[in-house]
């Protein structure tokens, strides 16, 4: 839409404006490292973290919630209507925001999901441009990640000593005006605004040894590729990689009760298609029993599957998993061999 | 993995209202016990609503405390009068406390989910059903459907196999079958005891015993996951078409309206797509079968 | 069955360090409504009476001696639930680790001269002895894990006992992966449920729990070799508190 001014300073005042009326959660540093946590003070943020632990998904889907309370004593359901306080959240990454558009479209398309939308329709999103690579193995460049022209209500890109805010939505404008001293950017600013953006492009390598558009094509030939068996011969199955992912949604459901064994309430949790029970019926039989087939399943899906059925990649390049593996198991690395192996064999 | 992308999908209306994981209160009327691990629950809906299923889908049934469980219908939409029934077999925490369940008690629901069969295109034409163990159950639908409105078909033959005479089920409903002139009924257990006289053999060694005109047959399966290469074998030895053969799939449908990811069988939800598919629509899927 | 109805509930101890009935009798602090949900008729960490009429019976500490057979077999004749309490009755624990020496030198070393007078025998878990039907792991058990498994007892529910890895609890939580820290940790292959509470306070996980079901230790063996341990080292790592079951599983391979 339009683009404004926030210098620092007023940056700061509007974060703790803002607090008196949301929940706001941001990038803080946590043990060396970073995390999306929620803040009280506007200098707990770290507008500058390279990356986070887990993403910012944990406000929209978290890793565990309620789903309703009951009472066993009568069969009773008794809806406990999904409440979140109205919440910003700050920082986030571009390739996040992907992720996130790709979570909104998962859970508001077909059934649609009242927990996350109404978590959703609550929360802003103020996201930041990436001006430095965050570490080796992040390739959003590659992924189309880099940057994004929607997905958030307001635009940060830092110009040193004012944030270049870009208006992405009307909440984000209302927001901005009601708690926000931004003014107009002039020319200058706008100069200083494509130099950023220019000299930032340049930084970002290209990880990938095609283009992402033949991702999809690439996997779909990948079934019966040797390599997924060298990945489960690996593979610890310890489902670090799809709990630090800005994209996993898989989900299980439990029921918990209290002591006195007649309230309780179901309660959904976060799960990963690499854990040994994750497509385990009843009877015992296990559907994705070997751990190759199981890191098959995760790249299909991040590369073809949920493409197929949402319209949005499913891998934004963040680089997390990569980082969380313990055995070196990585995205680019796993990509790039499918993709050698079938210009080998052609 | 051909035309996999352009799969039809349910269409859903998104309902903007309505929590889909929150269960309705149904109350169950009447249990029979029919085996050693099966029992078939009758559920009445509240207000005489009619639960408008197709044969083949399922249902999520809670008990509270315990958990959700999917389980598929075992009653024909001919014969739903604001009730329906699900066969339980008895294997995990919720189906252990739903055996433990008392008429009168109340369970929670949703659903139905899925695609069921699409029955109306297999009229004028003959049914071979091949049911294994616990696969009478959604079946058993699909047959008394069938049943209800048998002018409509040719022949209906069905080859049921179970481990053993005491695994059987709805051996009263076999029994009608097998007087019908209009059925043709096979029975086999794996392992016979001294009261069976009938066949021995796993439900593969039924095919042999039956003629079909293959151009004009349905060839319908469900059963334990071992059993689907080898009916399948048989569909195709007998010449029955891809697009002839369906098959109801098991997999674990943990929320049922597709976003939970463990009922995935590559790109597919079967509890989505499925859990009916005719083969053709799964050939080209390597975790399928 | 009691006349109130409540099911009685005893508690058993071998050999262990009664750190988890502690840990028991914490968690009753903590919720003393369990006491309207079931009657204690025996346990000794907390009461002085002692009733023999029970239906679930909790047992701490592994069984070390051949004259311990008999009471642990008389639990399983009165129990219909048999549940091991802990590290040392679910896996034989650090109380296995005097397998890796010659019986006698172990003898010798802890009972002096009077060695003789006192019968041992390699430390074993109570599974090892009678059928158990679950297992509450931890060095000690976790105590909400404890009133979670008598909740699911009491609705007929298999315990929520997780078949997962460790790490996927500590992942959720946060922390700094022990592997990024320059340190090893047994977390991918050890059964969760503990809320990854050593990596959480900064100490590498050493699978109190026992492993998970299908672990990939070939991988987990080539991840500590790489770290630079050596055989010895790895060796010592994994017979903290499974040396019971990596010796059984070498006796399987022969």
């Amino acid at each position: 839409m339009s683009l404004t001014i926030l210098p620092k300073p007023a940056f700061q005042e509007f974060v703790s404006r803002m607090l008196a009326d949301y929940r706001v959660a941001g990038p803080t540093p946590k043990n060396g490292a970073y995390v999306f946590e929620e803040i009280h003070d506007a200098s707990e943020l770290r507008m500058d973290y390279p990356t986070t632990l887990l993403p910012p998904k944990k406000f929209l889907l978290p890793t565990r919630e309620v789903l309703f309370k009951y009472t066993r004593q009568n069969g009773g359901v008794l809806q406990d209507p999904p409440e979140s306080p109205p919440t910003v959240i700050l920082g986030v990454h571009t390739c996040d925001l992907h992720a996130i558009q790709l979570l909104d479209t998962v859970f508001s398309s077909g059934q649609y999901d009242l927990h996350y939308m109404n978590r959703r329709k609550k929360t802003l999103i103020i996201s930041i441009e990436c001006l430095n690579p965050c570490d080796e193995h992040s390739f959003c460049k590659s992924m189309g990640t880099l940057t994004a022209d929607e997905g958030y209500d307001l635009h940060l890109t830092d110009l040193g000593d004012r944030y270049a805010v870009d208006i992405g939505t009307q909440a984000g404008e209302q927001l901005l005006a009601k708690y926000a001293n931004a003014r107009a950017a002039d020319k200058e600013d706008i100069q200083q605004l494509n130099a950023v953006i220019s000299a930032k492009w340049p930084k970002f390598p290209y990880r990938l040894d095609f283009d992402v558009s033949e991702l999809p094509s690439i996997l779909e030939l990948s079934m019966k590729s040797p390599l997924w068996q060298e990945l489960g011969d690996r593979c610890l199955a310890c489902a670090a990689c799809t709990n630090v992912c800005p994209t996993c949604f898989c989900f299980d459901v439990k029921d918990e009760v209290e002591l006195n064994l007649v309230d309780g309430q179901r309660v959904r949790q976060w799960d990963s298609c690499q854990l040994d029970e994750f497509a385990t019926v009843a009877g015992g039989h296990n559907f994705r029993a070997s751990r190759a087939l199981r890191q098959r399943h995760r790249f299909m899906r991040k590369g073809k599957y949920i493409l197929d059925a949402h319209k949005h990649l499913g891998c934004v390049g963040c680089g997390r998993c990569a980082r969380a593996c313990i055995v070196d198991i990585t995205p680019v690395g796993v990509f790039n061999e499918l993709y050698r192996q079938q210009e080998a064999g052609s | 993995m051909v035309a996999i992308a352009s799969y039809p999908q349910t269409q859903v209306i998104p309902n903007f209202e309505r929590d889909i994981y929150l269960p309705y209160l149904a109350k169950i009327v009447d249990i029979r016990p029919m085996t050693a691990l099966e029992k078939v629950f009758t559920i009445e809906l509240p207000n005489g609503m009619s639960l408008g299923h197709r044969p083949g889908q399922f249902m999520e049934v809670s008990v509270f405390g315990v958990g959700e469980a999917p389980i598929s219908i075992s009653s024909s939409p001919s014969r739903s009068n604001g009730t329906f029934e699900l066969c339980v077999r008895k294997v995990g925490d919720v189906t252990t406390a739903l055996h433990n369940l008392k008429p009168g008690d109340k369970v929670g629901l949703r659903g139905p989910f899925g695609r069921g069969f699409p029955y109306e295109n297999f009229r004028g034409k003959d049914i071979l059903f091949v049911p294994g163990g616990l696969g009478l159950a959604p079946l058993r639908s699909l047959i008394n459907q069938v049943l209800d409105e048998r002018a409509h078909y040719g022949r209906v033959i069905i080859l049921y196999g179970a481990r053993n005479p005491g695994e059987l089920l709805f051996k009263d409903e076999l029994k009608a079958w097998g007087e019908r002139e209009d059925v043709e009924l096979h029975v086999t257990v794996d392992r016979g005891d001294e009261t069976w006289t009938g066949n021995v053999g796993v439900v593969t060694t039924l095919f042999k015993h039956i003629s079909i005109y293959p151009r004009n047959t349905v060839g319908i399966t469900c059963g334990p996951p071992v059993m689907y290469r080898f009916v399948l074998m048989e569909f195709f030895g007998k010449g029955i078409s891809e697009g002839n053969i369906y098959l109801s799939l098991e997999r674990r449908m943990k929320c049922g309206v597709g976003k939970c990811g463990h009922c995935q069988i590559n790109n597919i939800y079967a509890c989505q797509s499925g859990p009916v598919f005719s083969y053709r629509e799964i050939k080209g899927l390597e975790e399928a079968l | 069955m009691s006349a109130n109805g409540k099911p009685k509930i005893a508690f058993f101890d071998f050999t262990s360090c009664e750190g988890c009935q502690l840990t028991v009798v914490d968690s009753l602090q903590d919720h003393p409504e369990l006491l309207n949900a079931v009657e204690i008729v025996q346990f000794r960490e907390a009461m002085s009476e002692k009733g023999e009429d029970y239906q679930i019976a909790f047992i701490e500490g592994s069984c070390t001696r051949q004259s311990d057979e008999a009471r642990l077999k008389a639990i399983r004749e009165q129990a219909s639930i048999v549940i091991a309490l802990g590290a040392c009755a679910h896996l034989a624990g650090v109380n296995a680790l005097k397998a890796l020496h010659p019986l006698e030198d172990v003898r010798k070393y802890v009972y002096g001269d009077k060695w003789e007078w006192y019968e041992t025998y390699d430390a074993r878990p109570i599974e090892a002895v009678i059928p158990v039907d679950f297992a509450i792991p931890g060095c000690p058990i976790d105590r909400n894990e404890f009133i979670a498994v008598v909740k699911a007892l009491l609705l007929g529910k298999k315990p929520p006992i997780p078949d997962y890895p460790v790490c996927v609890e500590c992942r959720l939580k946060e922390n700094i992966c022990m592997y990024t820290k320059g340190k090893v940790c047994l977390g991918p292959v050890t059964r969760a449920g503990c809320g990854a509470i050593c990596p959480t306070y900064g100490s590498s996980c050493e699978a109190c729990r026992g492993f998970i079901t299908n672990p990939n230790q070939d991988s987990m063996k080539d991840v500590l070799e790489e770290a630079g341990l050596s055989v010895e080292d790895i060796t010592a790592i994994y017979t903290m508190f499974t040396t019971y079951q990596v010796r059984e599983k070498l006796l399987q391979k022969g």
